[in-house]
């Protein structure tokens, strides 16, 4: 494979993905690993670019960083308090936590290595056409209809359920 | 279209008792079983008079039920021109007592159980009638006879109702034990329990591979019909197990009319009537026998009772055994005729006295308080032979009738048409049609064979037939006619309310040969072939010379053999012979009946003769009748005497020898081994008792730390396991 | 840039994920574990998206199908929601138990 400007930022998003994940799960402190995080999501939202995903990229920056990013950073603000930021590390679960995810890991690259479906299906370098409109059509108007609307009424279920078990419980 | 009907039929009745049984309970008072239990009879009917048309080709239709090893037992409906004319006897004779149990059991305080056990009844009785094996039919039997006990004692606070509807069940039962022996015979020989169809027992008689007809199965099929027959001794009340009929009428009185007169005891005449084809020479003649001796010892006992009901009852016991002995001379419509006729007018005149019980008493009202007093009177236990000879209840004793023609116009009429129909009285009632065919059958059976047993037979029967009509019109005549003898209760009487007459009526109808064109205007109607009965070949048979009868069919092989050519001839003869007994046997019948009723209204009407006097006279033949032959006394004095001696017995046995080896062993135990077993106990026993407990304990102590809480704990064993089944299936 | 570039990618992340999961001490730790595992998930659908052909061409849509990415937005949608309850649930936790260490959480034991 010859090593263009392409595949130079790919691979750069590739490590910004992966790095700052390694970032987010062993990081001590809890305010940096959700900004670890927070880079992990772009260098997902990255590589949804190079797929040529443009409108779910976008999606990716604007819910999960302008959303859940925030409704995590809310979420330790509101329970650990400032001395409670760091995170208790157990030495013996680690290391077992550590077994079991390389095992799980080289598990999953031996399936995708021993593919042969999966072999040579490389990206042959075309740029194809802004997605946002069929996906809008292919929601509003197709096949995902149905599915769109299941699950906004559980986004609304899941909002209104949050709010009641969050809010203080009335005693009476 | 056949089988549903037959669904409708059954379930209907079912139906209304399930409503009751799931809710009636629920609600003290369920509100209209009445009208359920009713109109499901009328439904009923209505279905059975639709199944007159599909008789034409009778057929069993089956399914298989159970599977035992290589024998299958099916079950299923058989449907032929008898089942059809009982479904419709059946079912007319419920709905119409139905209708009068409106009116008799009004204010009853268990009012609606009374219309579900009825319901309950009906089912089991037409399940019975459409059975076409042996088992359904066994199943139905044994279910009527539940029914019956039921509702014989449905006033059970009355100490005699519980007595008798106990006493019903168990003789019942006797008879019932010898019909399931006799089943079993059949089916370890046949292999089945099916009657009708290709596999059924009556074709498997005619296949020599299976019924060789040699003299040792002759034996053997005689064996199992006199048995199967005893099922219908019990059920029928035939002698020597009739006692319990009598006792039934304790029971109220549509129920004596329903089950007592018209359908239940009629279960067992129908029973014989479809064994038909399996009774030899020698079954057929013991079942002649037991009904004319039934006949004629029913009748006699009728003669001096004065309780209206019990009257009814040996009457009833009487006529079944004229349907007996019509069947075991061969005379199959004849019997099947006459249990036709007789349940209409036998149900009229039980309803009819009903009527007149119901004119004259408060029973209803208050029988609740009255039977409770009762009950702390009389406990006696010890006898399941309930005594009843003098302790008539006075709504029943015909002593204190009479006259009541003037007050109940309509249940007199109806009541006098029935007692025509039964005496015999010629040409326009129907029950002179089939007794004449009942005993022109006999006398024809003893001219064609010339055997002394069926001329006998036919003696018996005419006898019993004249003496019905004695008994039949003493009842009127002491009911109806004449002065009223106690003015008290003649000025209660009153004519019963239109819902009970309006049944008396239709029954009435019905006492009229209407009913005969069923079993004479149908063409595919004919008796079914009793292949193992042949005639004697001797000309003239006299008892001390040869018996008639080879007992058990041992010539019948030989009789077998010129059989063939003989055959038009034989016919030829048969109908002649028949034609002519056919004429001697109506003049006979109506000069019988004609004396009987002759002497009745001598007697009861206008007391030419005392009838006191002839009783003084007859001294010892009174007392007979009077205690009906002793056949209680007996079962009382011997059976259930002797069943308490030997209980008394063995329980002396039981106290003295069986307990002292019990307690003589006790003590020796208790000395020689206590101290040792008590070692053994405390030591051992309790040793691996207690280890096992701290064993358990302190495992399930280390154990229960797995169950840490801790989620994440949960999660490592969870992905481990998924890690290593994953490795396990990539590796193997 | 083949296919089985973007399946080691997504895998590194998911199996980081895991152990997020597995190993932190704090539940809000362990939603982002949840979150590097969806964002995994989501990866590889847009992925075979991309790559794998579809059974039959539908003409006018490109040349592959776009219900990988449909199902990832459902799939950012969800996430979503779930982060909501969660966090709700971490409150109601953090009022009742005064922490959400998960291991301090253990009224189940035994």
């Amino acid at each position: 494979m010859e090593f263009t400007l392409k595949t130079f930022i790919f691979y750069g998003f590739a490590l910004l993905t992966i790095g700052s994940a390694l970032a987010v799960v062993t990081l001590r402190n809890i305010v940096h690993t959700a900004f670890a995080l927070m880079v992990t999501l772009f260098g997902v939202a990255g590589l949804y670019v190079f797929l040529q995903a443009d409108f779910l990229a976008a999606t990716q920056v604007i819910v999960y960083v302008g959303g859940i990013l925030v409704l995590i950073l809310f979420g330790v603000m509101m329970t650990s308090g400032r001395l409670e930021m760091r995170i208790h590390i157990e030495r013996g679960q680690l290391l077992l936590g550590a077994g079991i995810s390389i095992a799980l890991l080289m598990l999953l690259l031996t399936v995708i290595a021993n593919m042969p479906v999966w072999k040579n299906l490389t990206d042959d370098g075309r740029s194809l056409e802004p997605t946002t409109e069929q996906i809008g059509t292919m929601i509003l108007q197709e096949k995902f209809l149905l599915p769109f609307e299941v699950v906004s009424v559980l986004l609304l279920v899941a909002l209104i359920g949050a709010a009641l078990i969050s809010r203080k419980e009335v005693r009476d | 279209m056949v089988v549903p009907l037959i669904s409708i039929i059954l379930l209907a009745p079912l139906a209304a008792f399930a409503i009751f049984a799931l809710f009636g309970l629920a609600k003290r008072s369920f509100p209209r079983q009445d009208i359920l239990s009713t109109a499901a009879m009328l439904v009923a009917l209505g279905c059975s008079l639709y199944l007159l048309n599909e008789t034409s080709d009778p057929k069993p239709l089956t399914v298989e039920w159970l599977s035992l090893g290589s024998i299958t037992l099916s079950m299923g409906f058989y449907l032929d021109s008898v089942t059809v004319i009982m479904l419709i006897v059946v079912t007319l004779v419920s709905s119409l007592v139905h209708i009068f149990s409106i009116g008799y059991m009004h204010g009853d305080p268990r009012y609606p159980r009374f219309f579900a056990f009825l319901s309950l009844f009906s089912f089991s009785m037409l399940f019975l009638v459409v059975s076409d094996n042996l088992l359904g039919i066994y199943i139905g039997w044994e279910l009527v006879g539940l029914c019956s006990y039921l509702l014989i004692g449905f006033w059970f606070e009355k100490d005699s109702a519980a007595n008798a509807c106990k006493k019903a069940f168990l003789t019942t039962r006797v008879g019932d034990v010898g019909m399931f022996i006799g089943m079993m015979m059949l089916f370890s020989k046949f292999k089945t329990l099916s009657l009708h169809g290709t596999g059924g027992i009556f074709t498997l008689l005619t296949d020599p591979t299976k019924f060789t007809g040699d003299t040792a199965d002759i034996v053997w099929l005689s064996i199992a019909g006199v048995l199967i027959f005893c099922g219908a001794v019990g059920k029928s009340a035939q002698v020597p197990l009739h006692t319990w009929l009598p006792d039934a009428m304790e029971g109220p009185t549509p129920v004596s009319a329903l089950i007592h007169a018209a359908t239940m005891v009629a279960a067992g005449v129908y029973l014989t009537a479809r064994m038909f084809p399996i009774l030899t020479s020698s079954s057929s003649l013991i079942i002649a026998y037991i009904g004319g001796i039934t006949a004629i010892v029913a009748a006699t006992i009728a003669i001096v009772r004065f309780d209206i009901k019990r009257v009814l009852a040996y009457s009833t016991v009487s006529q079944l055994g004229f349907m007996m002995l019509a069947l075991g001379a061969g005379s199959y419509v004849a019997g099947l005729f006459h249990l036709t006729t007789h349940a209409f007018f036998k149900a009229l005149l039980f309803l009819g006295s009903g009527s007149v019980i119901h004119a004259f008493h408060a029973m209803h009202a208050h029988h609740g308080e009255e039977h409770a007093d009762d009950n702390e009177h009389e406990h006696d236990n010890h006898s399941l032979v309930h005594e009843h000879g003098s302790e008539i209840p006075p709504d029943q004793d015909m002593r204190n009738m009479g006259g009541l023609r003037r007050k109940m116009p309509f249940t007199f009429f109806t009541m006098l048409i029935a007692t025509l129909s039964i005496s015999g009285v010629p040409f326009v009632f129907s029950g002179f049609w089939s007794k004449d065919k009942i005993l022109a059958g006999v006398l024809g059976r003893a001219m064609e064979w010339n055997s002394i047993h069926h001329y006998i037979l036919f003696a018996v029967a005419l006898l019993a037939a004249g003496i019905t009509a004695f008994y039949m019109f003493r009842l009127i005549f002491m009911t109806f006619l004449g002065e009223p003898r106690n003015q008290e209760m003649h000025a209660m009487a009153h004519e019963s309310p239109w819902v009970m007459v309006v049944p008396l009526m239709i029954l009435a109808v019905l006492s009229f040969p209407v009913v005969n064109h069923l079993w004479f205007n149908k063409d595919n109607f004919k008796p079914p072939e009793q292949v193992h009965l042949h005639a004697p070949e001797q000309a003239v048979v006299l008892p001390d010379t040869k018996i008639g009868f080879t007992f058990f069919g041992i010539s019948e092989a030989e009789a077998a053999e010129d059989e063939g050519a003989l055959d038009a001839e034989q016919a030829d003869d048969a109908h002649h012979v028949h034609e002519v007994a056919h004429n001697i046997a109506m003049a006979l019948s109506i000069i019988v009946a004609g004396l009987g009723i002759l002497l009745s209204w001598l007697f009861y009407h206008k007391r030419r003769f005392s009838a006191e006097s002839v009783a003084t006279t007859f001294r010892p033949v009174y007392t007979l009748f009077w205690n009906k032959y002793y056949f209680d006394e007996f079962y009382n004095g011997v059976l259930v005497a002797l069943t308490v001696w030997k209980s008394r017995l063995f329980a002396k046995f039981d106290l003295s020898i069986i307990d002292g080896i019990v307690n003589g062993v006790a003590t020796i135990t208790r000395a020689i081994f206590a101290a040792f077993i008590d070692f053994f106990d405390n030591r051992v026993i309790d040793g691996i008792v207690n280890r096992v407990a701290k064993v358990i304990w302190s495992v399930g102590g280390r154990v229960r730390r797995i169950q840490t809480g801790a989620i994440q704990t949960y999660l490592f064993v969870v992905l481990g396991g998924i890690v290593l089944i994953i490795l396990i299936f990539r590796v193997l | 840039m083949s296919l089985q570039h973007y399946l080691v990618i997504s895998s590194i992340l998911f199996t980081l994920g895991i152990f997020a999961v597995l190993t932190r001490k704090n539940a809000i730790s362990i939603l982002m574990g949840i979150e590097l595992i969806l964002n995994s998930c989501n990866l590889n659908f847009v992925a075979f998206s991309r790559f794998v052909e579809p059974a039959e061409n539908i003409v006018g849509r490109g040349d592959y199908l776009l219900d990988g990415q449909i199902i990832a937005i459902f799939g950012i949608v969800l996430a979503a929601a779930e982060a909501a309850v969660f966090l709700a649930i971490i409150l109601a936790i953090y009022r009742e138990f005064g922490s959400i260490r998960p291991d301090e959480i253990d009224t189940l034991k035994g």
